[in-house]
């Protein structure tokens, strides 16, 4: 078998940068500040959907065209015009690319943010969790069954990277893994920064006891929705870069595995630590390519053996080592996070009192 | 709604009712007395389903060995999950999320060695093979020794869970555990024997309602994972606490997603692709409105204290 | 400061605590005590707004917060401590004594990435934390974890942090719990100075009655949910039904 090395990189690394962001999303809302999203596949998923509703219905008239149904008996001239457009057209490309990501941030900003405020009414820690869950799978039957989304089940496909109209797949392909690179860093950064402020300060005392950080004087609440806001809109973004990888939006994506997925990489890296985010979506992402090239490779020499499956045992056991034997991650969280501490040590902290 | 249709339908729910209830219950004891929302549950239910359809392939197709089989295969795992996993987590102190987590990792690891196992052996969409004999056969209604071997036995169980749960010295033990673990402690209870006795129990009724939930439909390996969801809402229907509720709420779902789809269907041309979400929808609405379920409603003395 | 009139709350039929009126004067330390049981600890989470009564009101200040949240009375200036420290064990203790302090512009996520915004004010802060520490030995310890400090630090700590939030009074269940004598005394003379200094009210439930009466203005005693006495620490020991119920005499 031929492995094409440079082309599994670039595709390796565009996977990881994905990855990189929905695990430093449930990193900064399960690991840093506490709270249970089960529900990470439904703020992707609204990236997805966003994604195939500009693609479909705004990238057209931003590029002046008429707007062809994309499903149904229309579906191919609707695949042609966007092709065309994506190949033809680049400004409309990146400025669709651009309200793409405004869009989905929006949207799934506002839903976390709501969903966060309804989960106060919830009376059991886990409840919360079960919520998210089958919320995630109630919006995924929805779409399923409303063809206007995504064209219920035959979903959208040919949703073009946006260095399409370069001509050359192998540079697009290279600068759409630089772009994904880029926000996932800055991401991180963004993050990093969150959790070195006075705000990472209230998040993780919010994580140990919000009965008490309430009596402080902290609005418990605000902190939760304006962190599952963070966190919701980094998912998104990530949902955006993940069609536009793989081109094609299914419901079937989103699945409750999606969210298990990220959970094992941030249960992997280290709850609580940004690094440890980065590191477990790395270890994930080629584990996951590992497995497909070994289940490939085991199909050619007649072993019959899904690569799901082997994948799924595999992030289970994963799952099972690390909460038995080192709940705290591969890189735990370090005990002294806020800058505040380099105040005291420097040598002449004593600022009057006035 | 023509009569054809709604008496097709309350045959559904009754059917699907019964393993629900059957499924929530083990779900409400778990919760209860071992305090984790176990979502591996649907595992134990789908090992029930393959071991009757294993059996009935290759033993025996003697419903009772078939049935009793599975049950014990059900038993089986549950028991040997807790041994193997769950009880040296609890050890490590982890946070409910964790434990979560953890039931979640078992039940991916079960599924898809199942997966594995049935893709090797091509058991794939198989029937289990009790002989199909037609009892009733009317313009309408179409009814077998199938409806009639789900449906007594999966009531037949539930009655003796509850009995056994009210009237024993192990129910009482149970009962004393979940109100409180501290003082059962205390007072000497034997609280590892009961704690794996729950275990063999609750695996014991899912492994039993996976042979009749495949006894139903074809045999798969998301079989139990399918039917979780709608089995929670129902124990969440019954405030995760009382069995009468949770036997209500057991059939009110299954109600909801077979006669009440139907009739939706038939009056508003809702589309079928919606049914799945019934159960969610429920879900999330008793949890934000009343997250004590139907307790209060119905109460009975073989209830589980919150 | 603080007045509460006719406070009532029930759980089930029982009356925790059952038609309660009292005053704290401003700058005054007030002791409440009473047997186990007496609705002490309930009367505090009702203040705190932890718990909400049935009928009555407490105004502090001058404002009603019989319903108002427990971040909202906090921000209002009445702070509490917590019997067993309620500290947040994985974090130091420096990060402990800075949560509560007011209006922290890092605490918005918009300001927080931006470390020039907010870096003056934590400077500010972490300056004054400093002092705290410094007064409560507690200096040295600034970057251990919180779980690791000896028991008797926890409860400093505790004082320490509910302080931060620069409140005008504060409630203390049972400072000295479980902490040596000597150490008592010296939580007592805390509180004492920073009653002097800063003006602070206190309204502190303990059961070391002999440190207690040392350094009371005023005491109260509550018996099954009532008040059974209320004055100076020189006539409440003096007084008959005090006596029989709560010292047994």
């Amino acid at each position: 078998m031929n492995i094409d090395l440079g082309a599994t990189l670039v595709a390796l690394m565009t996977f990881f940068g994905i990855a990189a962001l929905m695990a430093l999303s449930l990193n900064l809302e399960y690991g840093i500040a506490g709270v249970p999203n089960f529900g990470q596949a439904v703020f992707v998923s609204i990236g997805a959907y966003t994604t195939a509703i500009t693609y479909t219905r705004l990238l057209p008239l931003l590029a002046g065209k008429e707007v062809i149904w994309p499903c149904g008996p229309t579906l191919g001239p609707a695949l042609q015009l966007r092709s065309e457009i994506m190949r033809s057209y680049p400004g409309a490309g990146f400025l669709n690319l651009a309200i793409t990501l405004v869009i989905a941030a929006l949207v799934s900003g506002l839903v976390g943010y709501f969903v966060s405020r309804i989960a106060l009414r919830l009376q059991q820690e886990w409840f919360l969790a079960l919520v998210l869950l089958v919320g995630g799978e109630t919006v995924r039957i929805f779409v399923r069954s409303y063809e206007p989304v995504i064209c219920a089940n035959n979903g959208v496909s040919g949703v073009a990277q946006p260095f399409a109209w370069l001509g050359n797949p192998q540079l697009s392909s290279i600068l759409f893994m630089l772009l994904v690179l880029s926000v996932a860093a800055l991401t991180w950064v963004y993050c990093e920064r969150l959790v070195r402020s006075p705000f990472g300060r209230l998040l993780k005392a919010l994580r140990e006891n919000a009965a008490v950080t309430r009596s402080l004087g902290k609005d418990v609440a605000l902190a939760r929705a304006r962190v599952m806001l963070i966190g919701s809109v980094i998912a998104a973004i990530a949902g955006v870069f993940f069609v536009l990888n793989t081109g094609y939006i299914s419901s079937n994506d989103f699945v409750v595995t999606l969210t298990l997925d990220i959970w094992v990489m941030v249960v992997l890296g280290g709850l609580g630590n940004n690094r440890g985010a980065l590191l477990g979506a790395l270890v994930i992402t080629i584990l996951d390519r590992l497995t497909a090239i070994a289940t490939i490779q085991m199909n050619m020499s007649a072993i019959d053996l899904e690569f799901n499956y082997v994948r799924y045992i595999l992030y289970g056991i994963i799952l099972l080592l690390m909460l038995r034997y080192r709940p705290q991650g591969i890189l735990p969280e370090p005990a002294r996070t806020t800058n505040a501490h380099d105040l005291l040590t420097d040598p002449a902290p004593h600022v009057a009192d006035s | 709604m023509p009569p054809a249709l709604l008496i097709t339908s309350l045959v559904h729910s009754i059917q699907v009712g019964s393993l629900y209830a059957l499924m929530a219950l083990g779900i409400t004891l778990t919760m209860r007395v071992i305090r984790l929302p176990n979502f591996a549950h649907a595992e134990f239910v789908t090992t029930g389903a393959f071991t009757a359809l294993v059996v009935s392939l290759f033993l025996s197709r003697s419903p009772v060995v078939i049935l009793g089989l599975a049950t014990l295969s059900g038993a089986l795992v549950a028991l040997s999950s807790h041994l193997l996993v769950f009880r040296p987590m609890s050890r490590r102190k982890l946070s409910t999320y964790s434990m979560l987590l953890v039931s979640f990792a078992v039940g991916l690891i079960l599924r898809y060695v199942l997966f594995v196992l049935s893709d090797y052996y091509q058991l794939f969409d198989k029937r289990i093979q009790i002989p199909l004999q037609i009892l009733v056969r009317e313009s309408y209604l179409v009814l077998t020794n199938i409806t009639f071997t789900i449906v007594p036995v999966s009531i037949a169980c539930v009655i003796a869970l509850a009995l056994l749960l009210g009237r024993t010295a192990l129910g009482r033990e149970m009962r004393a555990l979940a109100s409180n673990p501290e003082l059962a402690h205390i007072l000497g209870m034997r609280v590892e024997r009961i704690r794996s006795l729950t275990w063999l129990l609750t695996g014991a009724t899912a492994g039993l309602a996976g042979a009749l939930w495949g006894l139903y439909t074809f045999v798969n390996p998301l079989l139990g994972w399918l039917a979780i969801l709608p089995v929670f809402a129902a124990a969440i229907l019954g405030g995760l606490s009382s069995f009468a509720g949770t036997i209500l709420g057991a059939y009110l779902v299954a109600f909801c997603e077979n006669t009440l789809m139907q009739a939706l269907n038939h009056y508003t041309g809702l589309t079928f692709s919606f049914k799945a979400a019934i159960p969610f929808v429920i879900i999330i609405l008793v949890l934000l409105l009343r997250p004590q379920g139907l307790t209060g409603f119905v109460r009975r003395s073989g209830d589980l204290e919150r | 400061m603080l007045q509460i009139r006719d406070l009532t709350r029930s759980f089930g039929g029982l009356r925790a605590v059952d038609g309660v009126s009292f005053d704290v004067g401003d700058g005054q330390v007030t002791g409440l005590i009473g047997p186990n049981g007496s609705g002490k600890s309930t009367l505090l989470n009702l203040i705190a707004g932890q718990l909400h009564p049935d009928t009555g009101s407490i105004h502090f200040g001058g404002q009603d917060i019989t319903r108002s949240s427990p971040d909202a009375i906090n921000r209002l200036g009445l702070a509490r401590g917590y019997q067993d420290p309620a500290l947040f064990f994985q974090m130091s203790v420096l990060d402990n004594t800075l949560l509560p302090a007011r209006e922290q512009l890092g605490e918005s996520p918009w300001h927080a990435p931006w470390h020039a915004r907010w870096r003056g004010q934590e400077q500010h802060n972490a300056a004054r934390a400093d002092t705290l520490l410094e007064r409560l030995q507690l200096r040295d310890l600034f970057d251990r974890r919180a779980s690791d400090l000896s028991g008797g630090q926890m409860k400093l700590l505790d004082i320490g942090r509910s302080l931060s939030g620069e409140p005008s009074m504060l409630l203390l269940d049972e400072p000295t719990a479980g902490v040596a004598p000597k150490l008592a005394r010296e939580i007592f003379q805390h509180i004492a100075t920073l009653n002097r200094e800063a003006a602070l009210s206190f309204l502190i439930v303990e059961h070391r009655l002999d440190i207690l009466f040392d350094f009371v203005d005023q005491v109260i005693v509550l018996h099954m949910g009532k008040v059974l006495a209320a004055g100076k620490p020189d006539d409440i020991v003096k007084d008959v039904r005090v006596r029989e119920v709560y010292f047994g005499l």
